[in-house]
Order: structure tokens, then sequence, then C-alpha cells
């Protein structure tokens, strides 16, 4: 180990205590990153001890790489440097929980399925629904803005957010927005780390906006011979007055892996419709029965998800793709984002990339919100030249001329090697340089993973 | 060759007749709702990004401050050219470009009033959340400024939540494009950083609006009661009940008179305060909620709830809402219009202490609150030309806002700091935040050009060639 940094593991046990520094390759495995291991695993138990372990990282100059439940570290690309991880998953408490206000403060490394337990027991919601809710941390849900298909009706981490604080890349820390639902109190600080992957600083606890409980929950499944009808049912539902909780779109090979959950025989070449309900008993009868007369016009079957199964069911759905062959080194999993007119065009054309590259190609949509996802297996090994490489930069391609991204979540690092994690930023990237490097200006916080080099 | 004047240089992009340098002209452009006057140097029509673009490099090239105007409604000071230089006028840049009802976007021009996308927008079955009390005169690249509310924004969430992306021109007359019409564009969330920063970072001049479909019912409730506390009590029942209406507006007694005095919408003069209650959606439950509303109501002291029948008699309701500041305006010559926030449950605790700083300064304040979401209203009447009396109205403004902060509020909900807020910054920020919010304004405008003087305490001095 380099000098420097055998002094840092020194000032950080200090910090942090002799047990929750952790170096060698024995405990450093499981925080590779695109297969290159860190220095040093550090677990602050505060928030001010991350503060402190930032400050003396900062002060040699160590790349830093925040990690809570790990679940977005194959987003965006290889960083350059890896030293040291920190880990957050024992900065968990719950700082304030407000029932009556509707609004809850946790610190970043508590668990999203944690937070949920404890809020349902005062009939409250948060209501986003991201993928691996018992991994994913309260810091990763907001830095990496992962959402799931609820997004349909209540949009995504940026509209939940009322405030947080921060340990900026020199180790300060600071507060952003608050705990009202309306705060215009100087600029929308929270904005600047939603979504920004730890590049500008590292989210040590948030403060969130919560719903009521709604009365009730239901779900149904429509299958469809063709993608035709199953995009029918998307485009009148989107025209109508019914207000879904979500509105997926699968793919026959989609529906293939969904099937052992759904436990019906289900034909080959199915396309699918996961629906998801929430509200007043009447609400969700009345879009029942509206959605049950809209599957069987557009000529699908419905397969309705027994009552107590709802909660079951969904979540198969929300881990689909995130959650299928996890395991398989060679998996390559998309996202794709574009107007929502244009998703269902999208949804076939990731699924045609599969058949040219063969590749099982299984796409499932947010259908109402223009956010496709794409897992694709087994995928071959990339070489250069290779036609998945070429084959994405296609699709990157059309979703960039509807004016939407593709953005590799999941992909073997040769691969990454060829094809950047996000593509291109537009106009804004000369911007977003200099918000980095005003933040971070020795580019110490999760270098190189971020978009255009960030 | 003899340079040209800052004047001229605009004069030979916008044309001559749409820059005004008079004294006449250029007083029309001093003040806003605030308190404070500032005159520009000269005020400047656009009519089009490229315009825009080439107007902020030359503001550039000879170092002069420029402030984006579009209906002036602003409450805070944040129109006034306070370190002089240049007013753009963004009013006549006021197109709707583009509307797709299937993606659910429309690409709007700044100047654009509210009401009129909202106008355009309904006989397509298609709204616009954000609905600021002045939609009728602010427009959309203001609503984008100051990150607008409105009642709708309890269960809609406020301007930020429903913009897309933007066009900017950017303090050095760079245009960029962030966000777009598909989700999660690439990269830091630069459209929620620029919206809310008051003209701060440059100017947006092409907004990209979610659009949303109309809720396919609506009903509208008037809850009656005799005791301030008790309306107020009954927002936080509502909501621990499991309801969220579309909104929860609230007005007090004085407002009411002054309202009825106006617009005449056949509000009780007698009682003490008025809930004004909306639910929306579909319709098969909004019976239902609507009388479990009126139950909680009752329960919670109204003395009487009464359900608009009809369009008619909803948009009456909805013009005395709409028009409370404007109907208070009878009451004295002039009005501090306060924009704290609380949590919902502290409401009751807040107006009774607003109601003590009325009887420590002797002023009266009519209150409107947005109560669903905590944001208060408190309206200072004065007679601006009486000093003594206007010192008392910026003390107890300032005791307001320190009242709302300790309760775990904020100092505004929606009207933004501009002039009025930037030492009660202090109240709810630290140094360092308020230093690396600095931060990020020094990124967009390292110059400090653009609306310069506004947000933050201390301002920070005009890098000008002067």
């Amino acid at each position: 180990m380099h000098s420097d940094l055998s002094n840092l593991r020194g000032q950080l046990e200090a910090i942090v205590g002799q047990d929750q520094v952790v170096a060698g390759v024995a405990g450093t495995a499981a925080f590779a990153v695109d297969g290159i291991l860190p220095e040093l695993v550090v677990r602050p138990g505060t928030q001010d001890e991350v503060s402190q372990v930032v400050a003396a990282c900062a002060r040699i100059g160590a790349a830093m790489i925040p990690w809570g439940g790990g679940t977005a570290m194959g987003l965006g690309n290889a960083p350059t440097r890896t030293q040291v991880v920190i880990q957050l998953d024992r900065v968990n408490r719950v700082v304030e929980w407000d029932p009556a206000n509707l609004t809850i403060t946790a610190e970043a490394g508590m668990r999203l399925a944690a937070l949920q337990e404890l809020v349902a027991k005062e009939r409250a919601i948060f209501p986003l629904d991201p993928p691996a809710d018992h991994r994913v941390s309260l810091g990763g849900m907001v830095a990496a803005n992962q959402n799931g298909p609820s997004r349909l009706r209540y949009g995504t981490v940026r509209d939940w957010v009322l405030g947080m604080r921060v340990v900026l890349p020199d180790g300060q820390r600071i507060h952003c927005g608050g705990k009202v639902i309306k705060n215009v109190s100087g600029y929308d600080m929270n904005k600047l780390f939603i979504r920004s992957l730890g590049t500008l600083g590292i989210i040590t606890e948030v403060t969130f906006k919560l719903l009521p409980m709604p009365a009730q929950w239901a779900s149904m499944i429509g299958l469809f011979p063709d993608l035709a009808g199953a995009r029918t049912v998307v485009e009148k539902a989107m025209a109508s007055f019914l207000l879904p909780e979500s509105l997926d779109l699968l793919n026959p090979e989609a529906v293939a892996l969904l099937a052992p959950s759904l436990g019906i025989p289900v034909a080959p070449g199915t396309w699918g419709i996961a629906l998801a309900l929430a509200g007043s008993p009447e609400t969700v009868a009345r879009q029942d029965r509206d959605f049950a007369a809209l599957f069987q016009e557009a000529g699908g079957q419905v397969a309705p998800v027994p009552a107590g199964q709802t909660s079951r069911t969904w979540r198969a759905i929300r881990n689909l793709l995130d959650g299928a062959h996890a395991d398989n080194p060679a998996r390559i999993l998309c996202k794709i984002t574009v107007p929502i007119a244009r998703t269902c065009d999208l949804v076939a054309a990731a699924g045609e990339l599969g058949r040219r590259c063969g590749l099982q190609a299984a796409v499932m949509a947010y259908a109402g919100s223009g956010v496709i996802w794409a897992l694709y297996l087994p995928a071959m090994d990339a070489v250069p030249g290779s036609p998945v490489a070429s084959a994405l930069e296609a699709l990157r391609g059309e979703a960039a001329a509807a004016g939407g991204s593709l953005v590799l979540h999941d992909a073997p690092s040769p691969l990454k090697r060829q094809v950047d994690a996000w593509g291109e930023p537009g106009t804004g990237l000369g911007m977003m340089k200099r918000l980095k490097a005003e933040f971070d200006p020795r580019g110490l916080c999760n270098p190189g993973r971020f978009v255009g080099g960030i | 060759m003899t340079e040209k004047t800052f004047v001229e240089e605009l004069r030979q992009i916008v044309g001559k007749a749409n820059v005004l340098d008079g004294s006449v002209d250029l007083q029309l452009y001093q003040y806003d709702g605030f308190l404070e006057e500032r005159r520009p140097e000269a005020v400047a029509f656009v009519h089009s990004t490229e315009e825009v673009a080439r107007v902020v490099e030359v503001c550039n090239r000879h170092g002069r401050p420029f402030v984006p105007r579009g209906g002036g409604t602003n409450l805070t000071g944040g129109t006034i050219p306070f370190k002089g230089g240049l007013v753009i006028e963004m009013i006549r840049m006021n197109r709707i470009l583009e509307v797709d009802c299937t993606s659910l976007w429309a690409r709007v021009q700044p100047g654009l009033f509210n009401l009129e996308l909202g106008n355009a927008l309904a006989p397509m079955g298609y709204q616009f959340l954000p609905d600021p009390a002045s939609q009728k005169a602010a427009t959309l690249g203001g609503n984008v400024a100051e990150n607008a509310g409105g009642p709708h924004c309890f269960k809609y969430g406020v301007t930020t939540n429903h913009i897309l992306g933007m066009t900017v021109v950017q303090a050095d007359g760079q245009v960029v494009q962030l966000g777009g019409t598909a989700p999660d564009p690439l990269g830091y969330d630069l459209p929620g950083v620029f919206v809310g920063s008051e003209g701060t970072f440059g100017i947006c001049t092409e907004i990209v609006a979610k659009i949303a479909r109309l809720p396919e019912s609506v009903k509208t409730l008037l809850a009656i009661y005799d005791t301030i506390d008790a309306g107020s009590r009954t927002v936080s029942a509502i909501v621990a009940a499991g309801m969220i209406p579309a909104t929860l507006e609230m007005m007090d007694q004085l407002v009411i008179q002054a309202v009825e005095a106006s617009l005449h919408c056949g509000l009780p003069l007698d009682c003490a305060t008025v809930l004004l209650i909306e639910v929306d959606g579909l319709r098969d439950d909004l019976e239902l909620q609507a009388k479990a509303i009126e139950d909680l109501c009752l329960a919670h002291g109204a003395r009487e709830v009464r359900q608009a029948k009809d369009d008619t008699e909803r948009n009456l309701l909805w013009a005395g809402r709409r028009g409370a500041f404007g109907a208070v305006a009878r009451l004295a010559p002039s009005f501090l219009v306060c924009d704290g926030t609380v949590p919902r449950t502290a409401l009751p605790e807040a107006i009774r202490k607003v109601a003590e700083v009325a009887l420590k300064y002797d002023l009266r304040i009519p209150n409107v609150f947005h109560a669903g979401d905590g944001n208060l209203h408190p309206l200072i009447l004065f007679d601006w030309r009486d000093a003594d009396q206007k010192a008392r109205v910026l003390k107890a403004g300032m005791e307001i806002l320190a009242l709302c902060a300790s309760l775990g509020g904020t100092i505004s909900g929606e009207h933004g700091v501009g002039l009025e807020k930037l030492e009660a910054m202090r109240l709810v920020l630290s140094e360092a935040d308020i230093e690396t919010q600095r931060r990020v304004k020094r990124t967009f405008d390292p110059r400090n050009l653009a609306n310069p003087g506004k947000m933050f305490p201390a301002p920070e001095e005009v890098v000008c060639a002067q």
C-alpha cells in the first residue's frame, strides 16, 4: 500500500474505530466497481464521521466511492480511480418521523424496505417502488435516481425529497431544503445532488414527503397475442381519465420471466401488460372494470391477480429485469428513455436488437412514463467491433433522435470500454463540468463514472 | 471607428422602438409588488431566443447587469433592477409553440401567462397544474424563475415538478438546452437547479412543461367557521383521515370582508374563517370524499358546509380566493405579503402568533393561507406615506418569518427571496449552506451580472466595467 494510503488507514481507524476499516483483497473484494478493487473500505457510524472520513481522504487526494446498498454500482462508466469505498450502511438512523405532517427524515444508509415498514405502521407510504427495496439505501436511491413502475402516478425521487444533508467533497457538511412541502428559501439545492451519482458530495440524510396509505390495491395482468393489442391498451388508457398506479408493458421474453410468479400457463410469443391500481374501493373497482373491458376490446386475455397476491406479484414485476440473472457477468441491462408516445416503438426496437445480435432480450416498459428497461442475455464476449456494441449505439441513436437516451445500468467491463455508459448529454455538459469543477475540483468523488467523464 | 454605446448596440439588435431609455418609461420598470424601487438604465423588448442571447452578450461586453421581467407580479423585489443595468422585457415572447397530448408536454415561450396556457389546453381536455393565484397576469417564465406554487400544489406539487426542460441563455450569452421532452435527462438535474433561481443564473427563453389530463370530476366545498382555530385544526384532520384534496385554502374574516366588498362571491361576512376545499379525480368516489370532508369539518366546529352546485358557483368561490390580494388593496394603501411556511400541524399555533405580532406592532394583518401545505400569507396593511408604520411593517414581517422558521418551517413557500428576505435567509440556512449556494451562483454567473443583489445576504459586488 502506498504510504499516503497507509497513513490514511491509520487516520480513518482513529475516526471510525479499527474494526470499521478494511484493507486487503479478502475484505475489499465485495466492493469492486467494474472489477476494480478499492484499497480501503471504511464504515463510518455517524454523519459526522462521514464528514471526517471525507475530509481525511480529501487531504491526501484519495478517490472516494460512496456505497449504500450497492444496487447501482453497475451504473455508469468504470471509475478512473478507486481508493476508498465509504460504506454508509451504519449511518441508518431515523432522525424524525412525523406521521401527522407525513414527512420522515432518515439517514442515507437506511434501507427503503425498512422505511416503508416503519411508515406503514401509521398508515403512510413512500410511494416510489425501485427494484430491490430490501437492499436499496435511501441515499443510493436518491443519488442514482432509482424509481419503479409507480412513477406513472407518483413521479420520481425529485418529486418526493424535501430536504437533505450532504457532505461535500472537502468534508464540509451542508443542509438543503427543509421539511415543508413548499420551499423556495434560496436555490433548490436538493436537485443538485439528486441523480448526481455521488459526484458532487455524499448524501447522508434525506427528508421525504409521504402519502396516506391507499385504502385498496389491486392488480391485473393482460396477455396479448402481439404488440399491437397491448399498444392499443396503453394508448387508450393514457388518453382516458383512468389513473393507474403502474402500467407496465412486457415483451414475450419478459412475460416468460414473469410467468413462474403468475402461476398460469403462458403461450410463447405472448405480450403482457401489468397493471396496478390504488385508491378507494370505488375508484379501484371502476378502473378494474374499465381496464378489463379495454383488455378484451384489444384482443387480450385478462389474468386477474388474486387479492392476496397483489404485493407479491408486484414485487416480482418491479424486480423482474433488475434481479434476473444478476450473477451472470455477461448480462447487459439498459434503461432507455423517450417521450411517452414513442415508448412502444423503442420497446420493439430493443427487442429487435436482441434478435439481430443473437441475444435473449427481455424488455419491460413503464409504458406511461417513457422508460424502457432491456435485459440482454447471454452477452457474447464483447470484442472490438462486435455487433453488440454497434447495435447498442444504433439503438441509442434511435432513442436520442426521439429526444431520449440509453444508459447502461449493468454491463460487462469490456463492453463498457467500447460503449460509453451514458451517451451524449447535450449542450448542458459545459455547465455540468463547471459545477463538478466548483464542488470537486480534484475529481475525488466517484471519478469518471458519470456523464461526460465527470 | 467610435465605439457604440450600450443602448445603441441594444437598438441595433431589437430595433429602435424596442429599447426604452426615457425617464418616464424607466420609472415604470423600477418597481414590482415589493417596497423597493431602483431605476434601470434601459429596457429592451425581446422576441426570440437569439435576440435574448445577443442582448445578454452586449450586457456582458459592457459589464451591465440584466434582469428579465415577465408579468411583474413578483412580490419580493425579484424583478427590481437593484444594481441598475438592463431590464429585459419578456412579455412579447408569449406563444405556445407545440402541444403533444400523447407525450404530455407543451413547449411554450416564457412570456405566456399561466392562465393562457390553461385556457388553450382545457378544450383539448388537458391542464398545466401549477396555478398561482396571480395566474391571469403571471408569466410561465416568472413561474419558472420563482418556482411558483398555487392552490393546486398541495396535491400536485409546485412548478419544478411540472417542468421537463428549457432553453436557457446563460449569463455569458451562450444558449443551452436543459432537459427536454423525455424523462430523466442525462447528467445533473439542471432544469431542477434552474427553476427557482430568480433570474440569477440566466434567462429561460423556452419551456417544456408537463401537462396532465383534466380530472374527470371536481367537487368544491366551502366550510364556514366561527373561530379560526377550528378551521385550521380541520386541515390536519382531513389529511389524517387519509385524504389529499386538490386544494385546501383558507381566508380569514378581514380578507372575506374585503373580497365580498369587491367581488360579491356570497361569502358570509360574520364568520371567522372559511376553508375552500376541492377534491378531484375519478367521479366514482368524489361524492363520498366530499361527504367525509363535510362530516370532518362539522365535527371540528364548522357552522355550515356548502357545496358548489355547478361551475358558476365554483368559479365564483374561486374568483374570491384568486382575487383576495387585489381585494385587500381596498383596506389600506399598501400591504406587505408574508410567505412563511410551517408544517401543517403547526398552522393553528402560527396563526395565533401572527395575531400576537399584529398586536405588538399595532398593525392590521389579514390572512390568506394555502392551508394544506402550511403556507401562510399574512398581509400586513400599512400606508406607505407613513415612515414609522413602514418601519414597523418590516419588523413585523421579519418576526413572522422568524416564528415560521422556529416552528420547523421556512421563510418562503412560493414567493422567493428576492430583496425582501435576504437577511431572513440566515433564519433557515447556515453560513456554509449560503456559501454553497453562492458557489452555484458563481458557477452559472461568474461576473454576477444576472439579477445581482438578490437571494443572498451581504450581496457580492457587481464586477462592472463602469
